[in-house]
């Protein structure tokens, strides 16, 4: 009897490990939107050889599966590079000793503003937090010009913002913090909270509300805004906080991290080497409006340009410590 | 004297390999947790905050699995106990709900409240919660109940309909009969309402299994996410219990081997009222959904289908290469754990498969992946093997179920009566009694085909690099896709789903047709 | 010489006590009938028997050899050469008459299956059922197809558990009369249960009542009805 389960079992494990054991292969894993970040991946994959075999994630269940497996693979990594759309997932992963630094000729190409001074991770193509209308709701001379102005009476109950325990609004309120201090920042959110800001569960809801027209406006990043304004003419965005006394709009870079004792490094060196180029900066320009990092990078008309925008001026591991010590407000905040 | 050691070699050999590759993980994982972080921390999630949170998740989710119960006990009342056109199609409609997974149920709805109604508020409540998981899980109840319903023996009713009348009856006789079956359908939607986050989340209630995810996802606090985990499925362990000790007869899924036994009625003048509950029924929990969903991926700028239809192309191969090997090991491992439990009177193996059920599926794949991610072990981590292991893990309690209840409908002389003519045992499980456990075999595959193909949670954990596959393909394209490609991907999730349902619809009419004996 | 001895049974389902020291003597070649109310252990006895169960304590000899005692089984049910009709005739639903009859004898690999399964069909009559499924049988037609494959590895020792229960006395006599003139060629010992004192007293050479776990009385039919036992005159009398 236990031969005949022996047999049924062993069919099942042939008909699956059909797999061939690659060695000229890179590991990657990503939170970039599969939809942007496939074609780059593939594009690697013709044009060096070298095989990428990836495990995908997405913000809007804010990487969970990719952030938990790193984190558990620890002592035996499987993943060469984690490519996340965001600076602030690579600062909790190198705090936690699971990425390795890693300097070349082409990292040299961006800004230090843009990466870890050890390099533990390193910029590329940047989104930015912007303000995405819906034209129908709201005319654009009414529109607030500052996150500050969120809080006025005359938009009470009809803005949102996603959760701010996750993704790029958590580090959003957390540069806020480390401009404000404290004090006032808190202050900032319990009005926006009287003001009857909607959280949303992630900046993809926000845009869908906004677009939907179930409310006026929203913060976002530049990718939503620009799929938003793809599938509808009734929405536009802006950058806030561009005046002269402002404190600018917050930029969001991409960010590699090589990971420690990975199994493929030298595989995962070529493949920073092949991302921080003005070619695949050029390319999540034209795919998500992504505004390159590297000077020089070729960009289609409708995506702005750092040179254009005033950026916030900000510390990404000064700003990754505050945000340690203010999630348990923040949580305190959402559970209101 | 060989004999019996053999045999006895042939019981721990197989309960040993499921212990190491499946319950040790997570004994291991709480092992550490345990040992790991200092007394003081440890219990911190204990407090009133906490329990309070607790209760208001148990609420929303017995609130849920109450209304879920009700409709699906009807729901199975009407289809398993009249006969009238169509209601192997209502069967079969119905049971959809069950493969659309909540989020995106959760989704549609909102979207459906804010064109129905102009504002989607009140779906972004507890209330909301409960509808959405009162929509997706009633199905199960329906099968439970409605198995238990055809297995009831037409002369215990017959004898009720001497007495009194028909709804006499139906309160005296059937209801009473039927008790075990409601509640083991409602600790079972109970247990996976409190395990789902997708829909509170989405919904913006804190329950306690948000909690936990933020815990892991927020603040990367694995001790504590553990901790609460390791509440969690306490209480869903309590619960289990409860059916264990009192409820371990009760039905599951059965498949009735003796299909004539069962009494069915007429529904005479009734017959309107029936179809247009049906329908009802039909309308709100699927059709609605899945209209919302059509006229979505019909409203963007370009017509998505193709592109979906050319992104998904290679994760469905694989994806149902993948849920048919997933099921066939579910449907062998749950058969041996059955008859060790039903025949053998070894309940140990199948108590291994419960303990992983009800393992939230966060918590699954951390424990594969500390237990499974060592180069030796590569061939089982960096393969599908590990999806394997925690399809087995999710779903092989409930094939062994299902299965454990065909053995039972078996009596024991058709095995004895072989065994005294001197016919060897694997001989007599060959040829008499796997026969008679083909169509409860073959319920127990379809269901964990269904499920292995539809599983998103800890695959999301564990998928080896490089892997296609359905679920996750459709989770991740759609996070910022246009959202007409976004439902076009579901619906094509939802069509390939339906087609292989269809598919073994068939094939299961005639196996039923060929297998069972009157 | 006795073809089975029982030796001081006792036997337990968890706590209940079934069987409480049981010894006795079934005679080659003879009827023996089991008789008491139900739940009095007939069944087990068969069961006990046939291997089927081991016994708690006590041991159980089968042409002088012990097969099963004290909690283990000596002998597997197989290798005592027994035939055994069980209550619910337990006939495959999923194979033909003829596969049913014939299974064992495959098994065994047995020459001219076909002859020696028509032969038992001819004398139960039933030969034109052969192609036939058990569900598409009648009650009588079902207990000789029972029989009849219980009958065809020509056991030495036969074992009746009640087969004969809810059919017609013309057909139960018709059945029962076969079964005798068989035994007389075959020469099988015969243990009948049955809760049917009158069928009892038409088939056994040996009586054997039984009553919550424990032997009432024994004997011939004569010593039967001359029983001085309250419990037995009570219990043939209705």
């Amino acid at each position: 009897m236990n031969k005949n389960y022996l047999n049924l079992i062993l069919v099942a494990i042939l008909i699956l490990t059909g797999c061939k054991n690659n060695t000229n292969e890179v590991v990657v894993y990503s939170t970039v939107d599969q939809v942007f970040s496939e074609p780059i991946l593939k594009d690697f994959e013709r044009q060096t050889g070298i095989v990428v075999k990836a495990v995908y994630d997405t913000e809007e269940t804010k990487s969970t599966g990719v952030m938990n497996r790193l984190i558990a693979e620890k002592d035996n990594p499987i993943c060469d590079v984690f490519w996340s759309g965001d600076p602030i997932r690579n600062g909790v992963l190198q705090s936690k000793g699971i990425t390795t630094p890693y300097q070349s000729k082409q990292t040299s190409l961006i800004p230090d503003l843009f990466k870890d001074k050890d390099n533990h991770w390193i910029g590329f193509s940047a989104r930015a937090r912007v303000m995405i209308y819906n034209l129908k709701l709201i005319s654009p001379d009414s529109l607030p010009r500052s996150i500050f102005d969120f809080t006025q009476p005359r938009f009470k109950g009809n803005f949102s913002l996603a959760n701010p325990l996750f993704g790029t609004t958590t580090f959003h309120i957390a540069t806020i913090f480390e401009k404000l201090g404290d004090t006032e920042a808190e202050k900032w959110m319990n009005d926006l909270r009287t003001n009857g800001v909607v959280v949303a569960t992630s900046n993809g809801d926000v845009k869908k509300r906004v677009m939907n027209g179930e409310l006026a406006f929203g913060l976002t990043d530049t990718d939503d805004a620009f799929e938003a304004k793809k599938e509808s003419d009734d929405v536009d965005y802006i950058f806030l906080d561009q005046q002269e006394d402002a404190i600018g709009s917050l930029i969001m870079p991409n960010a590699l991290s090589l990971i420690k004792n990975s199994p493929h490094s030298e595989n995962g060196k070529k493949f920073i080497n092949y991302m921080l180029s003005q070619e695949v900066e050029a390319k999540l320009a034209i795919s998500c409006a992504q505004m390159p990092l590297i000077k020089g990078t070729v960009v289609p008309n409708h995506v702005p340009s750092l040179d254009n925008i005033k950026p916030m001026q900000v510390d990404y591991k000064k700003t990754s410590e505050k945000l340690e010590t203010i999630q348990p407000w923040l949580k305190a905040w959402t559970e209101k | 004297m060989d004999r019996k050691v053999s045999r006895n070699i042939a019981h721990i050999v197989p309960s040993l390999l499921l212990f190491v590759a499946l319950a040790l993980p997570f004994l291991l994982l709480i092992l550490q947790w345990l040992t790991s972080s200092n007394k003081m921390t440890l219990f911190s999630f204990f407090n009133g905050p906490n329990l309070q949170l607790i209760g208001k998740s148990l609420l929303i989710s017995i609130i849920a699995a109450m209304l879920s119960t009700f409709i699906g006990s009807i729901c199975g009342f009407l289809l398993y106990k009249f006969k009238f056109p169509f209601s192997g199609f209502y069967k079969l409609m119905l049971l959809l709900p069950l493969l659309i997974s909540p989020y995106i149920f959760a989704v549609a709805w909102k979207d459906g409240f804010f064109w129905l109604f102009g504002n989607a508020a009140t779906v972004y409540s507890e209330a909301g919660v409960i509808m959405v998981h009162t929509f997706v899980f009633f199905p199960f109840a329906m099968l439970i109940t409605g198995s238990a319903l055809s297995q009831i023996h037409s002369g215990y009713e017959e004898a009720g309909l001497m007495i009194g009348s028909f709804r006499r009856m139906v309160i005296s006789i059937i209801f009473p009969l039927i008790r075990p079956a409601i509640t083991i359908s409602f600790l079972l939607i109970l247990i996976f309402s409190l395990s789902d986050f997708s829909v509170p989340a989405f919904f913006g209630v804190r329950t306690f299994t948000t909690e936990i995810f933020t815990q892991f996802s927020a603040l990367y606090n694995f001790s504590l996410a553990l901790g609460q985990s390791v509440l969690l499925l306490v209480i869903c362990f309590l619960l289990l219990l409860a059916e264990a000790r009192y409820l371990s007869d009760a039905p599951f899924f059965s498949v009735s081997v003796k299909g004539s036994i069962s009494k069915k009625y007429d529904t005479g003048k009734r017959k309107i009222l029936v179809h247009s509950i049906l329908w009802a029924l039909l309308i709100i929990v699927l059709l609605i959904p899945v209209f919302i969903l059509i006229v979505q991926s019909l409203s963007g700028r370009a017509f998505f289908f193709s592109q979906a239809l050319e992104f998904m192309f290679p994760a469905i191969l694989q994806s149902i290469k993948l849920a048919f090997a997933g099921a066939l090991l579910t449907t062998a491992v749950g058969l041996w754990t059955a008859s060790e439990k039903e025949r053998r009177g070894r309940k140990f193996p199948n108590f291994l498969l419960l303990l992983t059920f009800i393992v939230p599926s966060t918590v699954m794949g951390i424990a594969l992946i500390r237990y499974y991610n060592l180069p030796a072990l590569h061939f089982i981590y960096g393969t599908s093997l590990i999806l394997l292991i925690a399809y087995l893990g999710k779903f092989g309690f409930i094939t062994s179920r299902i299965i454990g209840n065909g053995i039972k409908q078996i009596p024991v002389s058709f095995e004895e009566a072989a065994s005294v003519m001197g016919i060897p045992s694997n001989k007599i499980f060959l040829k008499i009694s796997l026969p008679l456990m083909i169509p409860s075999l073959f319920t127990a595959f379809v269901l964990a085909f269904i499920l292995c193909l539809g599983e998103l949670g800890a695959t999301m954990m564990v998928y080896p690099p490089g892997m296609e596959l359905m679920p996750i393909k459709t989770f991740t394209i759609s996070a910022n896709a246009p959202e007409a490609l976004t439902s076009s991907m579901t619906l094509v999730n939802l069509g390939v789903t339906v087609v292989l349902i269809m598919l073994f619809f068939i094939a299961g009419k005639w196996i039923f047709n060929k297998f069972q004996y009157a | 010489m006795p073809k089975i001895i029982l030796e001081h049974i006792t036997h337990h389902y968890g706590k209940k006590e079934v069987l409480r020291d049981i010894s006795f003597s079934f005679e080659e070649g003879l009827t023996t009938c089991l008789i008491g109310p139900s739940g009095c252990g007939k069944t087990t006895i068969l069961r006990l028997i046939a291997g089927l169960e081991k016994p708690s304590g006590g041991v159980v000899k089968i042409n002088g050899t012990i097969v099963s005692e004290n909690g283990v089984i000596r002998v597997l049910p197989h290798h005592r050469k027994i035939g055994f009709i069980f209550q619910d005739l337990a006939l495959w639903p999923h194979f033909t008459v003829y596969d049913n009859i014939a299974f064992g004898l495959k098994e065994k690999r047995e020459r001219n299956i076909k002859a020696k399964v028509f032969e038992l069909l001819d004398l139960f009559e039933i030969n034109d059922k052969a192609r036939e499924y058990p569900h598409q049988l009648s009650g009588g037609q079902k207990q000789m197809v029972a029989i009849a494959r219980s009958l065809v590895l020509q056991p030495e020792i036969l074992l009746m558990d009640e087969p004969l229960a809810n059919i017609d006395t013309h057909l139960k006599g018709n059945i029962l009369r076969h079964l005798k003139n068989i035994q007389q060629q075959q020469g099988f010992t015969m243990l009948h249960v049955t809760h049917d004192h009158h069928e009892a007293m038409t088939t056994g050479d040996y009586m054997l009542i039984m009553n919550i776990g424990k032997i009432e009385v024994s004997g011939s039919k004569e010593e039967i009805e001359n029983s001085s036992s309250q419990f037995v005159k009570s219990f043939l009398n209705t």
